[in-house]
């Protein structure tokens, strides 16, 4: 079978074990959800009608089985409160959440690639030193903290960006990356001092290889050293260190979006918590999970690309 | 001293004295401030910092001091607290997977497998909205998501202790396997675990700070950093200390647990530290 066959294979049952999880989970919630949703002066009445829709009576096995057989074919059932189908309000979020995480995985990219190969190309000296401050530092800053400060600096101090709020990309190219700019900065500047302290552990592996020292006994310029024989051969553990990134970040994605005001699945997700809306709640976590392992399935078959031998493994 | 532990000794040094000074400040800091913090006096609002009140006052006349003090409490008991738990179960599973490998190790590490396949903080949020919010259930969750790292992490260590020489010999002369694992494996295993739970106690006071932040971690009125900034980010504009202040003493916290895990693992693992 071939190597991407047998990757998507593994994932098929983490994704059922996720989706039953879940669902266990939700039904440990303590006392009736249909009294959560309607409040204690709920009549009976009230109560049972919602019971009988949302089949709360049906035994844990069959209710399982209703909502995966839905899931599987993209009905992720109906929202207990407005009544609205969880996978259109899922899907009208989405963009949001990709594009703020896909922005700030560049941005983290961009920042944190180039400032570990910094380090770990001249190791011991100032730009080191200073590349593991900023490292140490970065991973330190509290993100909710750091989006609260660039707010108050860049946009109700300064008056650059705007604090809250969203304009989709097909309406305003311009305006969306101005209102996903604060947020994206906030996501990527934990992720950006992760990478780069991974980038330069990495790059210290390579710098002694037989190789590396071949390239440059042949007189090669240091920079053509590192970007052609350094950075490819360290790329495989910064690979899985950006894949792991993509998938905190949907989860940070939760935090950064209610600071914003940003409508996203995130923001969605902690509303539909503190409302007690257990359907989205169980739907939205599965939906952000089953990313999450798409994201790491993606990097799995990436290595294969990075490094043909892995695939014949 | 200095010498025999070199710049990287050095560096878990200065993490350990942040967080011995943080963990002072947390347990002494109560008894020797003046000010409650939850004592509320309107006269005092938003009042910017006096020498007397270096952190100035929050929007109900609290001193921040005293509640960034009173907060660390909260933050370092459940770093404790939820890295003891996952220890407590984390451990032994890994200990027992690595150990036994086979389909034993298949049904303790698939499970845990799926636990990790989430982000850290949506688990814990799913976990919270389960069983409800406060000091404990906070606690209680983050055990519950870092188990699997830690397991993980054990269980990888133990792999490689069991392929050692002193492993093989003990086993010839006949050593139990409880005795193998508990006198011979577990202590050479310990390094991973000891850096993996400091780098866990920093992530837990900003998992800790953001659950509280939004809304579903330590309830008011007790004091948490987290609760903090969510109460602040309101007056900013006017009293920009009162989200300064407690962001920056999260900071400081995550950053002493981190040095302390960067030092102690170029410091025990001479392999890295010749990097």
């Amino acid at each position: 079978m071939s190597y991407a066959g047998r990757r998507l294979l593994l994932v098929l049952p983490m994704l059922f074990g996720m989706s039953f999880l879940i669902f266990a989970l939700m039904r440990l919630v303590p006392g009736d959800p249909a009294v959560a949703v309607l409040g204690f002066k709920a009549t009976p009445e009230a109560v049972r009608a919602l019971r009988e829709t949302f089949h709360l009576d049906a035994p844990w096995p069959a209710q399982y089985a209703r909502w995966l057989a839905g899931a599987l074919r993209g009905d992720l059932g109906v929202d207990f409160r407005q009544n609205e189908p969880i996978g259109a309000m899922i899907l009208a979020r989405l963009p949001v959440t990709v594009e703020l995480t896909a922005l700030a995985t560049a941005c983290a990219v961009l920042v944190g690639v180039p400032l570990g190969l910094l380090g770990g190309a001249r190791r011991g000296g100032g730009a080191d030193r200073a590349s593991l401050a900023v490292g140490l530092v970065g991973v330190s800053i509290p993100d909710f903290w750091l989006g609260i400060i660039l707010i108050l600096l860049l946009s109700l101090g300064a008056r650059l960006l705007p604090s809250s709020g969203f304009v989709p990309l097909t309406e305003d190219p311009v305006a969306n990356l101005r209102h996903l700019a604060l947020p994206a900065l906030t996501l990527a500047t934990s992720r950006a001092a992760v990478l780069g302290r991974l980038t330069r552990a990495a790059v210290l592996d390579t710098v002694h290889r037989g190789y590396v020292r071949c390239a440059r006994a042949k007189g090669l310029r240091e920079r053509a050293v590192l970007w052609r024989h350094v950075l490819p051969n360290a790329a495989i553990p910064i690979v899985t260190v950006v894949g792991l990134q993509v998938g905190y970040m949907l989860g940070g994605a939760i935090v950064v979006e209610t600071i914003f005001a940003l409508p996203g699945v995130g923001r969605m997700t902690l509303d539909a918590v503190l409302e007690r809306n257990y359907p989205v709640v169980q739907s939205a976590v599965l939906v952000i999970g089953a990313l999450f392992m798409l994201v790491n399935l993606a990097t799995d078959l990436l290595y294969g690309v990075l490094d043909p031998r892995i695939r014949l493994r | 001293m200095r010498r025999r532990l070199g710049r990287r000794g050095g560096i878990a040094l200065a993490g350990l004295a942040v967080v011995v000074a943080l963990a002072a400040v947390a347990l002494l800091g109560p008894v020797v401030l003046p000010g409650s913090p939850t004592a509320i006096a309107s006269d005092r609002a938003l009042r910017a910092p006096t020498p007397r009140e270096p952190f100035g006052m929050d929007d109900l006349g609290r001193s921040v001091l005293s509640r960034v003090v009173h907060a660390y409490r909260v933050s370092l008991d459940v770093a404790l607290t939820s890295v003891a738990l996952a220890l407590v179960a984390g451990v032994p599973l890994g200990l027992v997977a690595g150990y036994a490998e086979g389909l034993l190790d298949q049904l303790i590490m698939r499970p845990l497998d799926i636990l990790m396949a989430f982000p850290a903080i949506l688990l814990a949020i799913a976990l919270m909205s389960v069983f409800g919010t406060g000091l404990l259930l906070v606690s209680v969750s983050l055990g519950v998501v870092y188990t699997p790292i830690l397991a993980r992490v054990v269980r990888a260590a133990v792999l490689v202790a069991k392929a050692e020489v002193y492993v093989e010999g003990a086993r010839a002369l006949g050593a139990p396997a409880g005795r193998l694992v508990l006198r011979h494996i577990l202590p050479n295993s310990t390094t991973p675990v000891l850096v993996q739970a400091s780098v866990l106690m920093a992530i837990a006071i900003l998992v800790e700070a953001a659950l509280s932040f939004l809304g579903v971690g330590v309830q008011p009125p007790t004091p948490s950093l987290g609760l903090m900034l969510a109460d602040g980010r309101g007056f900013m504009l006017q009293a920009p200390w009162v989200v300064v202040f407690p962001g920056l003493a999260i900071m400081a916290a995550v950053l002493g647990f981190n040095m302390l895990a960067d030092g102690l693992r170029d410091w025990l693992d001479p392999g890295v530290a010749a990097r």
